[in-house]
């Protein structure tokens, strides 16, 4: 028994190392191509087409990302996808804040049936809507405008945005919110200054995936946006990708300036992402 | 979910002022408070459903009708008829199981190696999101590169190994639609992964301990515990990703159009050449409207024969 112990003890721990390798082999193949996309946007054009199987760069270079940044439009559609997803992020987040305190803290006849529209509202795919929607905003004279982007943006993430900050309401005792109302807190006192509070990290964290669904939306930018000022970030990537001679290297580096952001964000937030992304749906 | 109903009996118990007018206040205040999402969902998705369905009812061809022209049935008539409809309706049905099955096949597998305590195990977990969070618009350009026929890595391995031959495989009518079914499938591993990791981790491992001690080993543990206590959350992770999948359209869009000429031609496709490219927006609304009611038909009847009883 005293020698079996200790050997036991140091196979599980081989088991573990061994599962380790397992797991790093797996989850590096699988996330290669975005490696294999953020090291080739740092290779300098001459390693470019030297061995496609040559993975890191023998030298880092910015001059990629100075090509795309200097690329016609590119500037101009980096400062629409920033109005765009920030306006569309922070209305979401206020509308979403407000019927998350409705939802949570206050009871009348109506609310199962809101809430079910909103749960319901959740799973629309985007292709079903887009043939209304366009019409509709074409007729109010809305396309080829950031506004109309913005506003066709808020279906996006304001069903998702709604059930994740109730979920977070939901977890903060109604007591606080009583003691409140005793000293003469009006309701939307209380939701700014005892509610809010509480759940700062997390209506940043559901800001930031409300900002993330819409600086990476292709399908209403493309059915919306024809000129190169009101262009957005994926309209940008798709026009450098249609000239004559393809530069691998200055794709590549537009790829990264656009996929870059979500992935910070998302790993930044992934504590509080996680848990709301897998409760309900994601809009495509 | 005892939580929420302790709570909510709480309020009910608690003391606080009870006059009618204050109560009837307190309504409309959380009317007030849910008034504005409400209206933003009206207005961009209940108003444009309803606009859908009676333009499905018009005849609006842009080239011909400046305006819309009521023609009753005649759009789903067209779609009973159009073959195109019901061969891109085949192609997605097989790109959604196919999605959905090599999601579920590698996700599970990947979620087990997680579900350890490992110094390596956190960091993976954040590294495997990598494909679900980039934009569909960088991962259909990054495919594209990765298996372009001239500077593909992916290709060139493909090439050596004899799978691939001189052409991209994207561009071979064949192996185009499985190529496209397995990047998407790629990209949704990390949500499958992730959404049944979570529930693994629930998990309590006093359960395991007890079966342990009863003798069951990896296997069986596998198959009498963890399984079937993934089923609830394996019901809705593949309904998500299998709706997702279904009405799909970005991805195949930025790599294929859905070509090589019609072989990777989803029914979201198909919708989008219809509206942009061939300006027949009441046919266009009419599948737009078909969709919608598979939509419903299909999660409804899943649910059913699937999911049990749901908390």
């Amino acid at each position: 028994m005293g020698v079996a112990r200790p050997m036991k003890r140091s196979r599980q721990r081989l088991r573990s190392l061994g599962l380790d390798l397992v797991s790093i082999l797996v989850v590096g193949t699988l996330i290669f191509p975005i490696l294999w996309l953020y090291l080739t946007a740092l290779k300098p054009a001459s390693q470019m087409f030297s061995s496609p199987f040559a993975i890191f760069p023998t030298e880092i270079t910015f001059a990629n990302f100075d090509r795309i940044w200097s690329a016609l439009g590119f500037q101009i559609a980096f400062r629409n996808s920033m109005i765009v997803a920030g306006a569309s992020s922070l209305i979401v987040t206020l509308a979403g804040l407000g019927a998350a305190y409705s939802l949570s803290r206050f009871r009348y006849r109506l609310q199962p049936a809101f809430s079910g529209v909103i749960l319901a509202v959740q799973m629309l795919p985007g292709i079903v809507i887009v043939v209304p929607l366009i019409v509709i905003l074409r007729q109010v004279r809305l396309t080829d405008s950031l506004l109309g982007l913005t506003i066709s943006y808020l279906l996006l993430g304001l069903p998702i945005a709604v059930w994740m900050l109730k979920g977070f309401m939901d977890d903060i005792p109604p007591e606080l919110d009583e003691a409140a109302t005793l000293d003469g807190a009006s309701p939307l006192q209380i939701l700014m200054q005892v509610i809010m509070p509480l759940m700062a990290p997390a209506t940043v964290a559901v800001g930031a995936f409300a900002f993330l669904l819409a600086w990476g939306e292709y399908l209403f930018a493309l059915s919306l946006l024809t000129s190169t000022e009101s262009r957005t970030l994926p309209l940008a990537l798709q026009a450098a990708f249609g000239q004559f001679t393809i530069d691998w290297g200055m794709l590549t580096a537009g790829g990264v300036i656009i996929s870059l952001p979500p992935a910070v964000l998302f790993l930044f937030f992934q504590r509080y992402l996680v848990g709301g992304l897998t409760s309900g749906g994601v809009k495509g | 979910m005892i939580g929420p109903s302790a709570r909510e009996s709480a309020r009910a118990s608690s003391s606080m002022p009870t006059a009618p007018s204050w109560r009837r206040q307190r309504r409309r205040v959380g009317y007030a408070f849910i008034a504005p999402a409400l209206a933003i969902v009206a207005a961009i998705s209940l108003y444009p459903i309803a606009y859908q369905i009676w333009l499905s009812f018009t005849d609006w061809y842009l080239l011909e009708n400046p305006t819309p022209v009521w023609s009753g049935l005649d759009g789903y008539g067209r779609l009973l008829g159009d073959q195109l409809f019901w061969q891109s309706l085949g192609r997605t049905g097989v790109w959604t199981i196919g999605t959905v099955i090599l999601e579920y096949a590698i996700g599970l597998p990947i979620a087990l190696l997680l579900n350890r305590r490992s110094r390596v195990t956190g960091i993976l977990t954040g590294a495997l999101l990598l494909p679900w969070v980039t934009p569909t618009i960088v991962v259909g350009y990054t495919w594209r590169w990765l298996l372009d026929s001239e500077s593909g890595t992916i290709h060139a391995l493909l090439q050596q190994v004899g799978i691939a031959g001189e052409r991209s495989l994207l561009s071979e009518p064949g192996a185009a639609l499985p190529m496209l079914i397995a990047i998407s499938a790629w990209k949704g591993i990390p949500f499958m992964a992730i959404a049944l990791l979570a529930t693994m981790k629930a998990i309590p491992s006093d359960i395991y301990e007890a079966a342990a001690i009863d003798g069951a080993g990896y296997v069986r543990q596998f198959r009498d515990i963890t399984f079937p206590l993934l089923r609830p959350v394996s019901v809705i992770t593949c309904l998500i990703l299998g709706i997702l999948a279904f009405y799909s359209f970005d991805l195949v869009w930025v790599i294929t159009k859905g070509g090589p000429s019609e072989a990777s031609m989803l029914i979201g496709v198909y919708l989008f050449r219809l509206f942009f490219e061939r300006l027949e927006l009441s046919y266009a609304a009419a599948i737009g409207v078909a969709m919608l009611v598979l939509l419903i038909v299909f999660s409804t009847g899943y649910l059913r024969a699937l999911g049990g009883k749901r908390a």
